[in-house]
């Protein structure tokens, strides 16, 4: 369980978590694709604070900062997603074509 | 440092309590309900019932519903006793002894209720029928919001043990048991605790109004399965209230275990009581009092423990 | 009383499961079971914190990506046209294009993990790395506390205020709509 083995597991992650996000047209899943991002991101954080920063408490406060930016990010990602539906009948990406105005 | 028990030992340890934890509820709630119907019914009788109901259950025959999720559908009793053991493995039964003792205990026993909701989204999900579906999405409403005080009640338990483990919390409770010197802790910790195990005044996801909810197209084992979950989960969250309110092994004359035994059985008492002395609860309203009353109370409780420690 | 031979067994068993399952959610044809692929994978990704030293935050991802999965789950049931996965879709655009950027991304970082010289420092006392972070949040590290704080505090109420039924044109339970709900031109 060397740190560049744990890197490259969470490179894989970021790297799917990618995939998802550009390939997917429905809102849901798309926002699925980001939370894998930063869930690769925050085991790369987690393997560095534990074997190159020494066991630094503020590596493990930057970790309860994504943790709060994940919250963040899903509470008003589906709040924005009810807000588009309701106000343009649209669920997947393709259907926001035009700026309104 | 304490010392775990052996795996071999902690597996049956935690499988013993729960199917006998599950056998006393059964018995119980059969007792109370004949002798609050007027109706009160042999002591044999009502010891022999629930092993009649489940060998009956294990011999009716199946019924599946169309296209429904067959793995997921499998999944969910056996998760939910998983989550039960997982909760039960962290009770103290001695000084210094537990099945498990992870550093971070308390986290441990919140994630496994919070997995809860899971178990009965998928049972609910599973079968493809609307009626199950119903009973998840209640349950959803009602764990989001009582979890929060559920948890916030224990947590206050945490402060004068000054750690999250079990164990210490335990250790804590030498001088002086959490129910007094927390007084609000446990009445909040068995009100939302009857949330969260969907019991008697909130079984919402399989009640009666549902026609059984999530466990509508239940039948046969599966039916068996996923009751007997559902006590071992009442089994877990009972014992655990025990070792964090009402001081776990601590007493006078008797040893640790069944001091242990004998607090969990009052507080299964209490619950199984209020499983039928109390009318369901409307929900809509129940979770206003969750959001508005019961997480500031939770919060006013901690604050206090922690200005007391100061 | 583990020892390093089964820690290095259950750490490749959880990434393997974390892979995998993270793969599959973009695979599966179910919504429902997409939601909790993507739980296996955070609660894989938790266990391979737990095993690297970090307990609670490992512990506190599980239990916050449960109930966030839930709400996935029944936010996919309200706007997915095939929670149950009764028919086979696909509804990608540039697969391509997101399957090279994915590689490319991998790579990259892979490239950064191999490469990069980092200094061999590891956790001098496990034990007491949640106390560690009990006296950095409440010490040093107050001000970043209290703003994640008021953050979540405006993002409930923002979410509230933007996703509530009840709007500027009254209560949805009372029937009213918001005026201008013009649907887009459909998409052939």
């Amino acid at each position: 369980m060397t740190t560049e083995i744990v890197l490259i597991v969470a490179a894989a992650l970021f790297g799917i978590g990618v995939y998802g996000a550009l390939s997917q047209q429905s809102f849901v899943m798309l926002m699925m694709g980001i939370e894998l991002m930063i869930n690769g991101a925050l085991l790369a954080l987690v393997v560095l604070w534990a074997r190159a920063a020494g066991g630094n408490p503020e590596g493990q406060m930057l970790g309860v900062v994504f943790m709060t930016v994940m919250a963040v990010e899903m509470a008003l990602g589906f709040a924005l997603i009810t807000g588009v539906y309701r106000v343009r009948r649209a669920d997947i990406t393709e259907k926001l074509r035009r700026l309104k105005g | 440092m304490s010392e775990p028990l052996a795996l071999p030992v902690a597996i049956a340890t935690v499988g013993v309590a729960l199917v006998s934890g599950g056998y006393v509820i059964a018995v119980g709630d059969r007792w109370l309900a004949a002798a609050v119907a007027g109706r009160p019914s042999s002591l044999r009788r009502v010891l022999a019932a629930p092993i009649a109901g489940g060998a009956l259950a294990m011999v009716t025959s199946r019924t599946t519903t169309e296209r429904p999720d067959g793995p997921g559908w499998a999944l969910a009793p056996a998760l939910l006793a998983a989550l039960a053991a997982l909760a039960l493995a962290m009770l103290p039964l001695a000084p210094g002894v537990a099945p498990a003792d992870p550093d971070t205990g308390f986290v441990v026993f919140s994630a496994a209720i919070a997995f809860v909701m899971i178990a009965v989204f998928l049972h609910g999900w599973s079968s493809n029928a609307t009626l199950p579906l119903h009973g998840a999405y209640r349950y959803g409403a009602q764990a989001l919001s009582f979890q929060i005080p559920f948890l916030l009640a224990m947590l206050a338990t945490a402060l004068p043990a000054e750690s999250l483990s079990l164990v210490r919390i335990v250790e804590a409770q030498a001088s002086l048991w959490n129910v007094v010197r927390q007084p609000l802790g446990l009445p909040l910790y068995l009100v939302a605790g009857l949330a969260v195990t969907f019991w008697g005044p909130l079984n919402l996801p399989d009640g009666h109004d549902l026609a059984g909810g999530t466990s509508a197209e239940d039948a046969g084992i599966a039916r068996l399965l996923w009751s007997g979950a559902r006590t071992a989960m009442l089994v877990a969250v009972a014992a655990m209230g025990a070792a964090a309110f009402l001081g776990g092994y601590h007493g006078p004359v008797l040893p640790g275990p069944i001091w242990v035994i004998a607090k969990t059985l009052l507080l299964l008492a209490l619950i199984v009581a209020a499983g039928h002395l109390f009318a369901r609860i409307r929900i809509e309203r129940f979770v206003l009092v969750a959001w508005v009353a019961l997480i500031p109370l939770a919060l006013l409780n901690v604050f206090i423990s922690g200005a007391i420690l100061l | 009383m583990i020892g390093p031979l089964l820690v290095d067994a259950a750490f490749v068993v959880f990434a393997l499961l974390a892979i995998v399952t993270g793969y599959r959610v973009f695979r599966t044809d179910s919504m429902v079971r997409a939601a909790f692929y993507l739980l296996a994978s955070f609660a894989a990704v938790g266990g391979i914190m737990v095993l690297l030293g970090a307990e609670f935050l490992g512990m506190v991802l599980i239990l916050m990506m449960a109930g966030e999965m839930l709400v996935m789950a029944i936010v996919m049931v309200m706007y997915m046209m095939n929670p149950a996965g009764l028919n086979p879709m696909v509804m990608v655009h540039q697969n391509r294009v997101a399957a090279i950027a994915g590689l490319v991304a991998f790579l990259a970082l892979s490239a950064v993990g191999l490469a990069g010289e980092f200094p061999d420092q590891p956790v001098p006392d496990p034990a007491s790395a949640t106390e560690e972070l009990g006296r950095e949040l409440l010490g040093n590290s107050m001000l970043v506390f209290q703003t994640a704080g008021i953050t979540l505090l405006a993002t409930m109420i923002g979410a509230i205020a933007i996703a509530g039924s009840r709007g500027r044109y009254g209560s949805a339970d009372e029937g009213s709509v918001e005026p201008g709900l013009q649907p887009d031109e459909e998409v052939a």
